[in-house]
């Protein structure tokens, strides 16, 4: 059986790390982020590393677990890695919510780091 | 009021254009594509124009309709214009399903093309 294309390691490995850190401590994200990186947590942007981390630290709950139903991963053109989740979360003791969530990866000096971050909640599907 | 980003006018024309042409005529969605463009549909990767046009005429349905839900745009370290949508569709007599799509769009040659498209239906998600 073939291995996974390269692209398909690095998003998931990226995508594994970033539900494992940001559910056990968030705050730890800051690694992952650049001064040029954007997120876009529903609908608000934020831009830059510390901007972003204070966003997500301070998000209002204590617990988090996210759980990924299907990832999918492309190679860009110029050499950057796209990766686009659908999953479920549940924060504290809120009923269990969908999300989706896309990540755009660079390699810069040898470190994939998420230049672009996209979150929205599945508010508005049908399932 | 000020206007919208560049970015943001961009994504958001592509999208708005993306949707018509695929509900009234999809087969010329072709345009949108080069050789270098993925896509990747329900978890099935299409690699080049020609491929993608052939999974896209022959999805199996008569009639269909979009309904876009949320939009958000976002550009990227290499000047591109990253897009994620979250909406929902109407196929023939179905029922409605939720679905997000990601769009990553190119600059070539003064044209915006996408090249790489990744799109799942919101099958698993609570809402």
């Amino acid at each position: 059986m073939g291995d996974k294309p390269i692209w398909e390691q690095i998003g998931s490995s990226f995508v594994q790390h970033y539900y494992q850190l940001f559910d056990t401590d968030r705050t730890q994200l800051g690694a992952i982020y650049i001064d040029a990186s954007c997120l876009t947590w529903e609908g608000q942007q934020f831009q830059g590393k510390a901007a972003i981390v204070e966003k997500l630290s301070s998000l209002p709950f204590q617990k988090i677990a996210h759980s990924i139903t299907a990832q999918d991963h492309q190679p860009t053109p110029d050499s950057c890695i796209l990766s686009m989740v659908v999953g479920q979360l549940k924060a504290d003791d809120d009923p269990i919510m969908g999300f989706h969530q896309m990540f755009l990866l660079k390699n810069i000096n040898d470190a994939w780091v998420c230049t672009n971050d996209m979150f929205r909640l599945a508010l508005h599907n049908f399932g | 009021m000020a206007e919208k980003p560049i970015w943001e006018q961009i994504g958001a024309g592509f999208v708005q254009h993306y949707y018509q042409q695929f509900d009234s005529n999809r087969v010329l969605l072709a345009d949108l594509y080069t050789e270098a463009s993925c896509l990747t549909w329900e978890g099935l990767g299409f690699q080049g124009k020609n491929a993608i046009m052939e999974k896209l005429t022959n999805l199996p349905f008569q009639k269909i309709q979009h309904s876009i839900t949320a939009q958000d745009h976002q550009p990227t370290p290499d000047s591109c214009v990253i897009s994620m949508v979250v909406g929902q569709l109407k196929v023939d007599d179905d029922p409605v399903m939720g679905f997000h799509q990601l769009f990553l769009l190119k600059n070539i040659d003064n044209k915006w093309i996408c090249s790489n498209d990744m799109f799942r239906l919101a099958l698993h998600n609570f809402g």
